[in-house]
Order: structure tokens, then C-alpha cells, then sequence
């Protein structure tokens, strides 16, 4: 039968796994089995596929949070029913992926208490502002183009909740995608200003779309645990070229040029510049445009970003709003996390 | 034959036959290959779970070979009513679907790029999720 209890994580990060069983888990994952939550797992795995599942959790709810503040904002109907559609999926992931993670050993009240207390982190992407129409036409279409190229290679991993998980999500992103790209095409086939505002939020979104991927490969990185265990199947950078070949070629066609910006500390572009590294390389067949400033990208994990504090204290507000609701369904068992 | 069928349970050990009454009904859902979800398959008669196991591998482990058995009480499913609940709304959704906006968007390429182009671009695109 699947489906764990609810045990606390006792994790000794200096366990000596049994050597026979770890050979044949590793020889499971090598012939393409998936791994299920009641089988043996080597610690390290468990903590490991915890930790993605419990961050990939915590994203897609956080994630709703700039786009939900455009709902009532929406420039039509059908623009508002679909934008609220998407928000609705979004917390939905976040629903089954806190499922997932809690067959691998943790509680939910728990994570949603760390998330809040600033334990666990949520995904990078989402400190940044988004305070025009056009930035939730390019969220829709850098940010979910760019989860969909990351949770499709998830979907080849070797953990089968989460890889179940992951193809039910992408059935769900492609929608995402989709809409967005029919925002984009209407930005960028409209007005003057309608392509004005395209653009400015294309500035702002480009740079943080590309450190979506993660940080820069390790060296050895297809040789440690994350990889040689399949719980990912591309390398961040890997990944990343691929979604540079993919919208580098769409921006340009859309007339949008690509900058390389300086932005204020509130995430609002106050210099930018045509990128001058911006080429396609004939024998490799990619495009290559200028890094990331990863200094930022540090910065704002550290909760240096321009709306740390703004998405955490929403969440924070409506875990406490939200009490009356978990004392009713558990029975009285509810409380509140400290004071941050 | 099912691999299922090949190893039957280690038969030892006791089994338990109902005070009164009739034996319990079980749900039966049959996983084809590991991975896969388990599909409703039927339903069998037994008196605790672990007879329904057996009768479960032998009436649904020989005709599709499977890896994996699930039996439920079949009192412990809770269901929706055919009539009285409306899960899918007779609206139209297609604004929460890819597929809303595949005609649109290609309409607007057009505007944008050759055909040839797009067909090229289409195809390498995230088509087959669509």
C-alpha cells in the first residue's frame, strides 16, 4: 500500500546507509524504476526529495500571490476568468505537492509554519514585482515557459509522486503558457503604448526568467546525489540554454529587444542597454547573451529582494486569517507559529 | 500469467470468517505496470482484507498480467451522486484549456512570422501537451 503517516524527520546526515541496500536502490533507479515513498530509501534521498517537493510546494502558492492582486484588475472577462482559473491551478499544485511531500516524512502544518517563519525557502522568482498588465502577460510566458522546460524534465525523474505529480501539473502549465503567449502576441501586436508596456515588462522579467534554472552548474554536478539519484534530469544550465534558444528567437520575432537592465531596490528597471553579447553562434547552434548577475540572485535569496517581505507577510496573514478554519477541521488542534 | 499469480502469498497463518452474516465486499484496483495509477478493476466477496487480496489475484491478476493490487472496503469509498452533483459545468471553459487558445494564438503569429516559420516553430514548440 503507498501512503505513509505523518512521522517526525529524526535526519542523522552522518548515517551509513547499508551498503547492499543502497546498491540495489541505485540499481532500481539505473534500469528506469521508479522509486515509491513505502520503498527503502538511502536518508540522504528522502531529505533530499523532501526538500525540492516542500520548495516546489511553497512556490506555487507564493507564486499566486502577484498574480492573484491582477485578478480584479483584469482587462476583460475572459482575461479575469482565466487569470483567476490559473491562480486556482496554482495553489492546487501547491495542494498536491504538499501531499507528496508529507508521505516523505514531514507535517503539513509544519511546513506551512516554516514557510511563514522563514525556515524553508519559496522560489527566488517571485520577490520581484509585478505592477502593470504586461508583467502578468510575461510571468504567463517567461515564468510558466520556462516552469514547464524545468517540470518536464522533473517528469523523467525516478521519485513516482512527484513524477505523477509532475505530468498532471504540465497538462495544467501548458494552459498557463498558452494564455500567456496569446498576452504577449496581444501586447506586442497592439499600440504604441500596449507595446511600450510589453517591453518594459519584458525588461524587468528576462533577467529573472533566466536565473529561474538556478544557480550555475557545479562542475561535478552530474555525478552528485540530485542527478545520479534522477530526482533531475538536466543541468540548470543545460536547461537554461535550452530556454534561451526557445524565447530569444520569440522576442525578437514579437519586435521585442533584449536589455541589459540596472534596477532600482523596489525591482523597477532605471538603466538599461541593447545586451552586447546578444548572438547566435552558428556551430553550436545557440544563442548566447549576457549572465546573469548572480551577486543579485544571491542578494534576494537572502531575502534581499525588492517583495520579500510584501509576499511572506501576505502568507503570513492569511495562515493567521485562515486559523478558525483549521481549528474547525482538526478539532481544536490548531495554533499559531511565534511572532517573526 | 500475470507475475502477480506466480508468487502467491506465503498461505500460512490465520484467516478470519465472519461471525454472521455475509462476507464483506472489497473494491478491487489493479496497477498494470509499477508507476502506473491503479485502475478500478471490480469487486470481490471477502472476509477481512487479506482474503480479498487472494481472491482479488486470482480473479484480476490472470487475465492482464499486473504488479500491483489494491483492495478497499467498498463501504469506506465515498462517492458523488450521478444527479445531484455537478462536477464538469455545462459553460463554456475553455479559457482554463490550452487548447482555448491554440486558434488564437496561431492567428496571431501569422500576423507576426512566414508560414513556413510557424509550422517549424509549432512543431519544436510544447505542442504535444496540447
Amino acid at each position: 500500500m503507498s501512503g505513509s503517516s505523518n512521522v517526525g524527520m529524526h535526519i542523522d546526515h552522518n548515517v551509513q546507509e547499508d551498503p547492499e541496500k543502497l546498491a540495489e536502490f541505485e540499481a532500481k533507479i539505473d534500469a528506469g524504476q521508479l522509486i515509491e515513498p513505502d520503498d527503502w530509501l538511502p536518508q540522504a534521498y528522502r531529505t533530499g526529495m523532501l526538500k525540492m517537493a516542500e520548495h516546489h510546494a511553497n512556490s506555487e502558492i507564493i507564486g499566486a500571490l502577484p498574480e492573484g492582486e491582477w485578478i480584479t484588475r483584469a482587462p476583460s472577462l475572459r482575461r479575469k476568468l482565466a487569470l483567476t482559473a490559473k491562480v486556482q491551478d496554482e495553489v492546487g499544485h501547491g495542494q498536491m505537492l504538499y501531499r507528496v511531500s508529507q508521505d516523505l516524512g514531514k507535517t503539513r502544518d509544519q511546513m506551512l509554519r516554516d514557510l511563514i517563519t522563514g525556515v524553508t525557502k519559496y522560489h527566488n522568482v517571485f520577490n520581484y514585482p509585478a505592477p502593470t498588465w504586461g508583467d502578468i502577460a510575461m510571468i504567463q510566458w517567461l515564468i510558466d515557459g520556462a516552469a514547464i522546460m524545468n517540470q518536464k524534465s522533473l517528469a523523467d525523474g525516478a521519485y513516482g509522486p512527484y513524477v505523477r505529480t509532475m505530468k498532471r501539473i504540465n497538462m495544467e502549465e501548458a494552459f498557463h503558457f498558452k494564455c500567456g503567449e496569446d498576452m504577449v502576441l496581444t501586447l506586442m501586436s497592439g499600440t504604441a503604448q500596449q507595446r511600450v508596456l510589453g517591453q518594459d515588462a519584458f525588461d524587468r522579467w528576462w533577467y529573472p526568467s533566466l536565473m529561474f534554472f538556478g544557480p550555475p552548474d557545479k562542475p561535478n554536478c552530474r555525478n552528485l546525489p540530485p542527478m545520479r539519484w534522477r530526482m533531475k534530469t538536466v543541468t540548470n544550465d543545460d536547461l537554461r540554454q535550452r530556454f534561451i534558444n526557445r524565447f530569444v528567437p520569440a522576442a525578437k520575432d514579437l519586435g521585442l529587444k533584449i536589455h541589459v537592465v540596472k534596477k532600482s531596490d523596489d525591482g523597477m528597471v532605471i538603466e538599461k542597454q541593447l545586451d552586447p553579447n546578444l548572438h547566435y553562434d552558428e556551430s553550436t547552434e545557440n544563442w548566447t547573451v549576457t549572465d546573469p548577475d548572480w551577486e543579485e540572485f544571491y542578494r534576494v535569496i537572502r531575502g534581499g529582494g525588492p517583495c520579500n517581505k510584501q509576499r511572506l507577510g501576505l502568507r503570513r496573514f492569511s495562515y493567521e486569517q485562515g486559523r478558525w478554519v483549521r481549528i474547525a477541521i482538526m478539532n481544536g488542534r490548531a495554533g499559531l507559529p511565534p511572532a517573526a | 500469467m500475470s507475475k502477480i499469480r506466480e508468487h502467491p502469498p506465503d498461505a500460512k497463518g490465520e484467516m478470519t470468517s465472519p461471525k454472521e452474516g455475509d462476507l464483506k465486499a472489497f473494491t478491487v484496483f489493479t496497477q498494470l505496470q509499477r508507476g502506473d495509477p491503479h485502475i478500478y478493476a471490480g469487486c470481490v466477496d471477502a472476509a477481512d482484507a487479506k482474503m480479498a487480496l487472494q481472491f482479488a489475484r486470482e480473479h484480476y491478476g490472470q487475465d492482464q498480467p499486473c504488479v500491483n493490487i489494491w483492495v478497499v472496503p467498498k463501504q469506506a469509498i465515498a462517492a458523488t451522486e450521478y444527479d445531484k452533483d455537478l462536477i464538469w459545468r455545462y459553460t463554456d471553459q475553455t479559457y482554463r484549456l490550452a487548447r482555448g487558445y491554440a486558434k488564437g494564438v496561431r492567428e496571431k503569429w501569422e500576423k507576426i512570422r512566414a508560414k513556413n516559420d510557424l509550422d517549424d516553430y509549432e512543431k519544436e514548440d510544447l505542442k504535444e501537451m496540447f
